[in-house]
């Protein structure tokens, strides 16, 4: 069965200023959860920080992304998303799977202005100097559930990503497009 | 706009928040008569001063407590529920800090 991204068909939004919001649902990206997550993570290699609500390059390719003490998600932005029915044992003593993949819709906003496009809609300062590169905030946008991470891309530009449920991934989208309005005109 | 501690995530909108109810022992359910467990659904101390109360930080789905007076309303602290309960234990805690 192939997946399907709830933002099929919508494309991307881009303006001045390196500006661009970009669906990226259906890159690969899978977790961990469980007392014995962390400790799995780096005895796998994994690069961690010590407090939860941080995002830190790992590997050549990839992102870890802990939301708790407990709790790891990671992604692959340039890796497309498996297929295969997500496994439903323990992957070590006290380490779970975790289906962020089919859960949670991926999307990305780039450019300049990204922190003031979110401050029209979420009450976290966004700014780089309140949420430097690495910060993780789970939180409120538009009123749902968002998860936030400010990373590099893989150009070294500064981007969020935001993850959502599924079901208001088209809902957030035209949020922050509209946001984006004033630097699109 | 009210701005509620969240141990995990720092200062958030009151509106990201779930009350949970009063932190109160649970008598154990296959013990209990059945007038201590409907105590213990529906009833809760009702007095004026410090409560110990559950809340949820709901974007991330993380329960924590938090000691607050509820009279003046003012938040005394916040903190991880590790602080009262062993993992794997039950949830058993009489409220050290209510004057009831």
């Amino acid at each position: 069965m192939s997946l399907r991204s709830p933002l099929e068909g919508i494309g991307v939004v881009e303006g001045p200023a390196g500006l661009r919001l970009s669906d990226l649902t259906l890159a690969h990206r899978e977790g961990v959860r469980g007392a014995g997550a962390r400790e799995w993570l780096l005895s796998q290699g994994h690069a961690l920080q010590d407090a939860p609500s941080q995002i830190v390059a790992s590997g050549e390719l990839g992102l870890v992304m802990s939301l708790s003490h407990r709790e790891f998600w990671l992604l692959q932005p340039d890796s497309e998303a498996s297929t295969g029915r997500p496994a439903s044992e323990a992957v070590a003593a006290g380490v779970w799977p975790f289906y962020c993949q089919h859960s949670h819709a991926w999307l990305q906003l780039a450019g300049e202005p990204r922190a003031e496009i979110m401050a029209k809609l979420c009450g976290v300062d966004l700014s780089e100097a309140a949420f430097p590169l690495g910060s993780v905030a789970q939180t409120q946008v538009a009123r749902v559930s968002v998860i936030i991470a400010a990373h590099q891309s893989e150009n070294d530009h500064p981007v969020f990503s935001m993850f959502v449920d599924q079901s208001l991934a088209r809902y957030l989208w035209e949020a922050i497009e509209d946001a984006m309005g004033e630097w699109l005109e | 706009m009210k701005i509620l501690t969240c141990p995990l995530n720092g200062p958030r909108n009151i509106a990201e928040f779930t009350y949970g109810g009063q932190v109160k022992p649970m008598p154990n359910p296959s013990e209990a008569t059945d007038q201590e467990w409907a105590h213990y659904v529906f009833y809760g101390d009702n007095h004026i001063g410090v409560v110990r109360e559950w809340w949820m930080h709901t974007p991330s789905s993380y329960w924590f407590i938090v000691e607050r007076h509820n009279q003046t309303d003012e938040v005394i602290r916040t903190y991880d529920p590790a602080e009262l309960f062993d993992v794997g234990a039950s949830p058993a805690a009489e409220p050290t800090g209510a004057d009831s």
